[in-house]
This record gives C-alpha cells, structure tokens and sequence, in this order.
C-alpha cells in the first residue's frame, strides 16, 4: 500500500515537472525551449534507430571502464594500508588535492595526451571515481569496531581471518555509500569531456544539437544521459540491498525517528 | 590439593600516563586468586574496581604491567611481556558485556565462527552448536541476523559461541547486566543448565551479590582501587539450583549480608 502510495506521488510530481516544462516552451517558444512532447518522441525515435543505444554504450563503456580502474584499486589502498597509518598520514594531503582537484580542468589535458577517442574519457572519470572511492573505503575500515577484531582474535582468528570476516564485511556498506555517488558522477563526466572534444557518445549528442540548432536533440540527449545516470543508481542500490540484508532497514529507522 | 587449572599472581595494571604528566594510579595490585577445574568462581566489587580491566588482562586482550598468568601451573604471561596472545591461544574463552556479534552474520553463522576461523568446522561442530541452539532456545531462529533479535536472543547467541568450541576457562563480564529483570534471571538459568552439562571453568564477574550467590561455588569480593581480593566466601548451596528460589534458600540471608558488609 504504502509502494503503491509512492509510486502514485511519484507520477504526480512527474507531471507538475512536465507542466512546468511544457509552460516554459510556451513561453520562450520551442526554438529556444523544446517541449516534452518532442523531446520525448526524438528519444525514442532515436533508440528504435538505435542511434541512442549505440552513443550510449560508448559513454556507459567509458564509465564502466574509468569505474572499474579507479574503484579497484581505491577500495584496495585503505585495505593495504590499514596497518601503516603512517603511510596513510603521508598520503594524506596528495590524497585531499586530488580529492579537491577539479577534474575536468584535467579533462583537456587528458585529451591531449590520451586523443579524442575512449581514452581520453575513461582518464577523467578514473580520476573522479578513484579519490571518492579511496575516502568511502577509507571512513569504513577506520569505522572499524575493535571490539569485534579482539572478539575474533579471541576466539583464535589471525590475521588475515580477521581482515576477511571482520574488516571486510564492515567497510562494505562505506564501500556502497562511495559508489552511489562516484559511479553516477562517472558517467556525467563521461558525458561533460565527451561535450569539451569527441566524435561519439551522449555528449557528442548534445554538441551536435547544439551546432545544428536543433534544441530537441539536444533535449532528447539530456533525457539519454539523466536515464542512465537513473539506471545505475537503482543498479547500485539494488546491489546494496541484497548484499546488505544484514542491515537494520533503514525505513524502521525512520519509523523509530518518527514516533519518538 | 591439586593444582589450579588457572592462576594469576601479583597482577598488576597502570594505564600510561601522558608525557610530562604524573604518573596513572595503580587500578589492579598485588591481586592473587586461582580457581580449579570445573569451578564457577564469582567476582564481586563496586563499579570502577577495575573488574572488566582484570578479565582482559587474563583474557590477554589487555597488557598486564606485572605480574604473571599460570595454566594448569605453566606460566603462559611472564611478568611484563610485550606481546599480547589474546584468548591464550584458545584455552580462555571470553563473553563480554556487549554481545559483539558480527552484524552480518546469522545466529548459526555467529555460533559457528569460532570453528569456522579454527578450522574445525565439521559435522560433528555443526550438530554441537544445533544441540546448544536448542538448549537455550533459539531454534528457529538460526537464520536470522542480529538486528532481528531481542537482547536476550543476542546474550544467549554470545553465551553458546564462546561455548561452542570449548574452552578449558569461561571469563564472563557482566553478561546479563544489559537486560531486563526477567530476563536476566532466564538467563542465569540457562546458563547453570548449560553448565551442569559440561561443568566448565568459569569466572564470573557481577556487581549484582545475589547473582553472585546464586550462580558461583565460590565468590571474591574485590576492593575499590588499587583493586585486591578483600575476602573469599564459599557458597554452600548444592546444585543443580534453582535461581528463582535461591532468595528462599536457608542461609541466603546470611551470606548475602555478610558480602554485602565487606563491599561497603
């Protein structure tokens, strides 16, 4: 009842969004503001001609593949390191300026060394995923309760036991909490270095329909890349909810919040 | 008279100061006691005696500033050693006040995760932790994870996985000081039931004297900081006991008054 509650509320705020749009190109003209209308027929004419799917894919590989480098070796640094705090104290201040580093400053740099092509894309969403990734990680295994190593080693576990049935599973919801945002991010990078320079993608999409002044294709481009960023998300959370099942729900949380 | 199974003799503990400060009080000094095979010893003391503190130091997941640790008469932690060697290689099991149940793991999953890390996880491990499962009541729950749980359930969980692989010496610190009335005096059943199967060792420490009485063969009181055994009392009720009817007990009176004095 309550799903289905949801889902209902869901509809409506979809449709006063649509209104919204829909007055907007009424006002500024389609010209300047395509309606939902066509934008969503262009989607779909779009994936029937397959067009979509195939300038999707190049984008949702080079995500794929930046998320893969960069999420790898981030969740295994905090692992390697998490006897060595001084090693991780010395990284530290590298580790923050490539946190805060903008990366799509780096995204034209990328370009040069790397060319147009796929490579030059999975550089700049690496360099998004891994530092998101390598904090995520990092919060989770310093999260670690000791009580429950001493437990472990107590009951004759050593080291790498521990490190497996303990640290592990401990950082694992960190390990989540860090790809629902990094991989999302990863393919609106993707789609962002695709507009600066490139010759297929979702990105070279909305730079087509821009140079052509046809704002539909444009439009319908956006739709493309929010569609997909959606996909993952609900990619990832369904992922967390079945490896997490351990977990309090996070609902009777709320419900115990409420009710106090 | 035999030897003790476990014994601890001038055990000393004081935390490290911080530099350039005086130096920590002693919490623990000079502390001596043994206790024999398939005894139910009871430790007593006010709150911050530094009760918890001396169970980890036997259980070694704390450093001892002096002092040593005998087994079955060998000494297993010399005087000042540098390295820890938590559960004594496996001859101390330890339930802690707080459950400590990995929170991804299931109640069979919990109970079986000593053999598992032990490699001794075989059919013959499998139906051991069934049989506990079923004396403290938790069958039918096996599957569930511990967020499904009452604290109860939780305690019973934690009390049969340190059983279930056997250590020669139980320590138990304040196990059911977290729950309710009722339950806890379910609890301290369960436990004399489960202990006349296999009349482990055990060191029990409470703040509660009643507790105390009704579940150990023997009880040290201990005194406030720098903690020291201020006396011992044999508790002379025959088992198997009864723990809702201990109060009625003759006698009870009098040994409960006479621990009672010396706490104060």
């Amino acid at each position: 009842m309550k799903r289905y509650r949801r889902l209902t509320d869901r509809i409506l705020v979809c449709i006063v969004l649509l209104a919204f749009w829909q007055l907007g190109s009424w006002i500024f003209g389609t010209y300047w503001l395509s309606t939902p209308w066509l934008t969503i027929s262009r989607f779909f004419t779009s994936i029937w001609s397959g067009e979509m799917v195939r300038q999707a894919g190049y984008t949702v590989e080079e995500a794929a593949l930046g998320a893969v480098i960069g999420a790898v070796p981030a969740i295994i640094l905090p692992f390697a390191l998490r006897r060595m705090p001084t090693v991780i104290a010395i990284l530290d201040p590298f580790m923050i300026g490539g946190y805060g580093l903008p990366k799509l400053a780096l995204a034209p740099l990328f370009i040069l060394w790397f060319g147009i092509g796929i490579e030059s894309k999975i550089a700049v969403v690496v360099s998004i995923v891994f530092f998101i990734e390598y904090y995520a990680t990092l919060s989770g295994v310093r999260a670690l309760d000791t009580k429950l190593v001493q437990m472990a080693q107590l009951v004759g576990a050593n080291e790498r036991q521990v490190a497996r049935h303990v640290v592990f599973p401990g950082a694992v919801p960190n390990i989540f909490a860090g790809l629902r945002i990094a991989l999302p991010i990863g393919i609106a990078v993707a789609v962002v270095t695709e507009l600066i320079s490139s010759n297929r993608g979702l990105g070279y999409l909305v730079q087509m329909g821009a140079m052509n002044f046809d704002i539909t294709e444009v439009f319908a481009a956006i739709l493309g890349a929010t569609v997909l960023v959606l996909a993952v998300g609900y990619a990832v959370d369904g992922t967390e909810r079945i490896l997490l099942r351990w977990r309090a729900p996070v609902e009777s949380l709320q419900q115990q919040i409420s009710t106090t | 008279m035999s030897v003790p199974l476990l014994e601890v003799r001038n055990l000393a503990k004081r935390f490290p100061s911080r530099q350039g400060r005086e130096p920590m009080p002693w919490v623990i000094r000079d502390l001596s006691f043994s206790v024999s095979e398939g005894e139910f010893l009871t430790l007593i003391g006010p709150s911050g005696s530094g009760k918890s503190t001396l169970l980890n130091m036997i259980a070694q997941i704390d450093a001892a500033t002096g002092g040593d640790i005998l087994f079955a008469g060998d000494t297993i932690v010399a005087s000042g050693a540098k390295v820890l060697r938590p559960g004594l290689d496996r001859r101390v099991g330890y339930v802690t006040q707080d459950d400590l149940l990995l929170p991804w793991r299931t109640t069979i999953d919990n109970v079986l995760f000593p053999l598992e890390v032990q490699g001794r996880l075989d059919d013959k491990g499998r139906a051991h932790a069934e049989t506990l499962i079923k004396a403290v009541g938790l069958s039918g729950y096996e599957r569930y994870y511990p967020h499904e749980l009452s604290g109860g359930m939780r305690k019973r969980t934690s009390l049969i996985r340190t059983l279930v692989y056997d250590p020669p010496v139980i320590l138990m610190d304040e196990p059911f000081a977290a729950v309710d009335a009722q339950t806890r005096t379910q609890l301290q059943e369960d436990l004399l039931r489960l202990w006349e199967m296999g009349r482990k060792t055990i060191i029990f420490v409470t703040h509660d004297i009643a507790e105390a009485i009704a579940l150990g063969d023997r009880t040290l009181v201990l005194t406030k900081q720098p903690t020291r055994i201020a006396s011992e009392h044999h508790i002379p009720f025959r088992r198997p006991r009864n723990v809702k009817d201990i109060f009625a007990l003759e006698g009870f009176a009098q040994v409960y008054e006479r621990i009672r004095a010396e706490i104060q």
